[in-house]
C-alpha cells in the first residue's frame, strides 16, 4: 500500500489532471477551513465570556437591595430596603460553613487631590475580603487588612490610572492623597483588565468611611464567595436559603422579586457555559454537514474519473492488475487528495487565525484559536472522509470488466 | 500450449439468446503463429476474449500451458493474465499520460518486479521494437505504428506464454501494418506462441496457420506457407 510505485502512480495521475485535482480538493479544503473557523469562533466567544467572568470570582453571590413591589408584614409596597452592618454580621455568622469570604460594599465618589492634580473617581468602601471576591490584582504595595479595618485607618488602594493621573512620575505608595478633603495614605496600587474605568477606582476600608459619613451603619451591597467545593446544585441551594432568610429578616414577601436581589454567579456562568456548549455543538454539526458536501463532491468527481478512466482500468486489468490493486489505487488517490487539500484548508485557517486571532479582543469575542486536539480530530476525520469518498468509486472501478472497457473501439 | 474442447458461449440479448460459439475445438502448440479469421459476428473476438480470460465460456474446457482455466474469480484471472498472456489491441490501449517506457513497464509492476529491474527490462523490450530513442515520449507523440510497437513491447515485457493480438493492424495503413507484422513474425521466430485475430487476407497469410470461423464454428483450419515481410538470411 505504501510502496513508492503506488505513490508514483498517484502523483502521476494527479499531476496530469491538475484542474480536476484542484477542483476536487477545493471542496474539502474549503469545508475544513470553514469547520476550523467555526470552531475557532466558538472558542473566541468562550474566551470572551470567560474573560468577562474572570473579573470576579466565579463562586460569588451579590445581595442588592431594591424597592419592594408587594405589601408584606404590615408594610406597604414601594418601601426602599436598606442593608446595614447588622445584616453583614448576621450573614457572616449564620453561614460559617457556606461562606468563604464576605464583604460589604459602600459606593460613593471621591474628589481626589494631590499637589496640583485633581480628579473625580468612584470609591468603594469595602471589607478586606473584597480583594478576593473581586479578584483585585495588586501591582505594588498591599491591600488593606483586618487591622486597618479595625483601626479605621485612613488608607486607600488606588487604581493604576488614578496613580498615573494624580501622581504623574512620582510613586504614589506611601504618599498622602486628599479624598473629599481628608488625607489618606496610599498603601497599594491595583490593576484590572476590565474596562477603562476599572482602573479609575479607589478602595478604602468600610469602617473608615462609615465613620467619616456620620457614623452610618448603612451599606449598599453585600458580596461574598461561597465554599468553592460546592457544585451548581449546592450553590443554588445555598443562595436560595440565603435569599429566604434575608427576605424574612428584612420583611420582604418571599414572592417579591424587586425587594431584594440575590445574584448567584454560578447560575449565570452555567447558563453561559451551556449556551456556548450548544453553540459549539451546532457549529461542529454545521461544519460536518459542509464537510459531507465536500466528501460527496470528491466521491462525485472520483466516480466521473473512474468513468473517464474505464478504458485505462480495463487495460490495467488486462495487464494483470488485481481488483484489490485497483481499489487501492482509487482509495489512495481520493484519500490523498482529501488529506492534502484538507491540510491546506487547515493550515490556511490556522495561519489566518494566528494572524488575526490575537487582534480580536472584544468583550464577547477574544483570541479565536484552535487547539491541537481539534487539529488531530480534523485530520482523522479527513482520512476517514477520503476513504469514504473513494469507496464507492473504488468498488465501481474494481468491477470494471476489461472486456467491456476494451470493446469500445 | 493452448487446448480448448467443446467451447460454448451465448449472450443474452433481451429475451433472445445469441449462441456465439457453438462447440469450438482448437489446439495450438508452442511456437505457432495462428491467424483467426472470420467475418464480423463469426465469434472470433469472443473466442479471443475467452482465451484471454477477459470473458468466461458457458461450457467447455480450456487448458493453458497445461493449467486448467476454470472457476475464475477476478483476482485469479488477473494473476493468470499477468503470468500467461500478453495483449495487443487494435486501438493500442496505451495509457496516455505514461511515457512509452512506463507503459512497457506496467505489466512488470503488476508482477511485483522491482523498479530498477523493471526499467531495464522495459528498455530492453523497447529496444527490440526499435523505439529506444522514444522511451520518454508520451503516446500522443508517437505515430500509429510506433504506438502499436510500444503495445507489442508491453505485451512481451511480461514474458507471456501466449501473445494475443486482436486486429493489431486494424487501425494502421498497409505500410505500418507490414512493419507490425514483421515485428510479430520476428517475435514468433524467437519461439513465442502468437494468436492474431484479423479479417485481412494478406495479414493472415503472414501467419503460419489460418483458422476460419463462421457462425460460431471452425469451418477451416489449415497450415499455410508463411509470407515473410522481410526475407531473412
Amino acid at each position: 500500500m505504501f510502496d513508492r510505485d503506488t505513490w508514483q502512480e498517484i502523483f502521476h495521475t494527479l499531476k496530469n489532471n491538475k484542474l480536476r485535482t484542484f477542483l476536487t480538493g477545493f471542496s474539502v479544503g474549503w469545508a475544513i477551513f470553514i469547520l476550523v473557523m467555526l470552531l475557532a469562533s466558538v472558542n473566541g466567544m468562550q474566551n470572551g465570556f470567560t474573560n468577562q467572568f474572570n473579573d470576579d470570582a466565579t463562586n460569588s453571590i451579590f445581595i442588592r437591595p431594591g424597592t419592594t413591589s408587594k405589601a408584606y408584614a404590615g408594610f406597604e409596597a414601594g418601601r426602599r430596603i436598606q442593608l446595614k452592618n447588622d445584616d453583614y454580621d448576621y450573614i457572616r455568622k449564620s453561614f460559617p460553613k457556606d461562606i468563604e469570604h464576605i464583604s460589604s460594599r459602600y459606593f460613593t465618589s471621591a474628589s481626589a487631590h494631590y499637589k496640583g492634580e485633581t480628579g473625580s473617581y468612584s470609591l468603594q468602601a469595602v471589607h478586606p475580603d473584597h480583594q478576593i471576591i473581586e479578584k483585585t490584582v495588586i501591582l505594588s504595595g498591599r491591600y488593606f487588612n483586618e487591622a486597618d479595618q479595625a483601626n479605621k485607618a485612613k488608607v486607600a488602594v488606588i487604581g493604576r490610572k488614578v496613580g498615573d493621573d494624580l501622581f504623574k512620575n512620582e510613586d504614589p505608595l506611601g504618599n498622602f492623597v486628599e479624598l473629599n478633603g481628608l488625607s489618606f495614605r496610599v498603601i497599594g496600587i491595583f490593576t484590572d483588565e476590565g474596562d477603562d474605568n476599572a482602573e479609575r477606582r479607589i478602595y478604602a476600608p468600610i469602617s473608615t468611611y462609615q465613620q467619616i459619613y456620620g457614623n452610618t451603619e448603612k451599606v449598599n451591597q453585600i458580596a461574598m464567595t461561597y465554599n468553592s467545593e460546592y457544585d451548581l446544585t449546592k450553590a443554588l441551594e445555598f443562595s436560595g436559603r440565603l435569599e429566604d432568610l434575608m427576605k424574612r429578616r428584612l420583611k420582604i414577601s418571599p414572592e417579591d422579586q424587586s425587594g431584594l436581589n440575590v445574584w448567584n454567579y454560578a447560575q449565570a456562568f452555567s447558563d453561559i457555559s451551556s449556551f456556548s456548549a450548544v453553540l459549539s455543538t451546532i457549529s461542529i454539526a454545521v461544519g460536518f454537514l459542509i464537510l459531507i458536501a465536500g466528501i460527496v463532491g470528491i466521491g462525485n468527481i472520483m466516480v466521473f474519473t473512474i468513468k473517464e478512466r474505464t478504458k485505462e482500468i480495463g487495460v490495467r486489468k488486462a495487464l494483470g492488475a488485481k481488483p484489490s490493486q485497483i481499489i487501492n489505487l482509487v482509495l489512495l488517490e481520493s484519500t490523498f487528495i482529501t488529506a492534502l487539500s484538507g491540510f491546506i484548508g487547515l493550515t490556511f485557517a490556522w495561519i489566518l487565525l494566528s494572524i488575526i486571532g490575537p487582534n480580536f479582543d472584544l468583550p464577547a469575542f477574544s483570541n479565536p484559536s484552535v487547539d491541537l486536539s481539534t487539529v488531530v480530530t480534523a485530520t482523522i476525520i479527513l482520512i476517514i472522509a477520503g476513504v469514504l469518498a473513494g469507496l464507492i468509486p473504488a468498488v465501481k472501478a474494481a468491477n470494471v470488466k476489461p472486456i467491456v472497457a476494451l470493446s469500445d473501439k | 500450449m493452448i487446448e480448448i474442447k467443446e467451447l460454448h458461449k451465448s449472450y443474452q440479448m433481451g429475451s433472445n439468446s445469441l449462441h456465439v460459439l457453438k462447440g469450438i475445438n482448437f489446439t495450438a502448440k508452442e511456437g505457432e503463429l495462428v491467424a483467426i479469421m472470420g467475418s464480423s459476428g463469426s465469434g472470433k473476438s469472443t473466442l479471443l476474449n475467452i482465451l484471454g480470460m477477459l470473458d468466461v465460456a458457458d461450457s467447455g474446457e480450456y487448458y493453458l500451458d497445461g493449467v486448467p482455466i476454470k472457476d475464475l474469480n477476478e483476482t485469479k484471472a488477473a494473476k493468470y493474465r499477468n503470468q500467461f498472456l500478453g495483449f495487443v489491441f487494435q486501438s493500442f490501449n496505451l495509457i496516455n499520460y505514461k511515457s512509452a517506457l512506463e507503459n512497457v513497464a506496467l505489466p512488470l509492476y503488476y508482477q511485483k518486479i522491482g523498479r530498477k529491474e523493471r526499467q531495464e527490462k522495459a528498455m530492453k523490450y523497447l529496444e527490440q521494437v526499435g523505439l529506444k530513442e522514444w522511451a520518454t515520449h508520451l503516446p500522443s507523440e508517437l505515430s500509429g505504428g510506433q504506438k502499436q510497437r510500444v503495445a507489442i513491447a508491453r505485451a512481451m515485457a511480461a514474458e507471456p506464454k501466449v501473445l494475443l493480438a486482436d486486429e493489431p493492424t486494424g487501425a494502421l495503413d498497409s505500410t505500418t501494418s507490414y512493419e507490425v507484422m514483421d515485428l510479430i513474425q520476428k517475435i514468433n521466430d524467437q519461439g513465442n506462441t502468437i494468436l492474431v485475430v484479423t479479417h485481412e487476407e494478406d495479414i493472415a497469410h503472414m501467419c503460419k496457420r489460418i483458422v476460419h470461423l463462421k457462425d460460431g464454428v471452425i469451418v477451416e483450419d489449415k497450415k499455410i506457407k508463411q509470407v515473410r515481410v522481410t526475407q531473412n538470411v
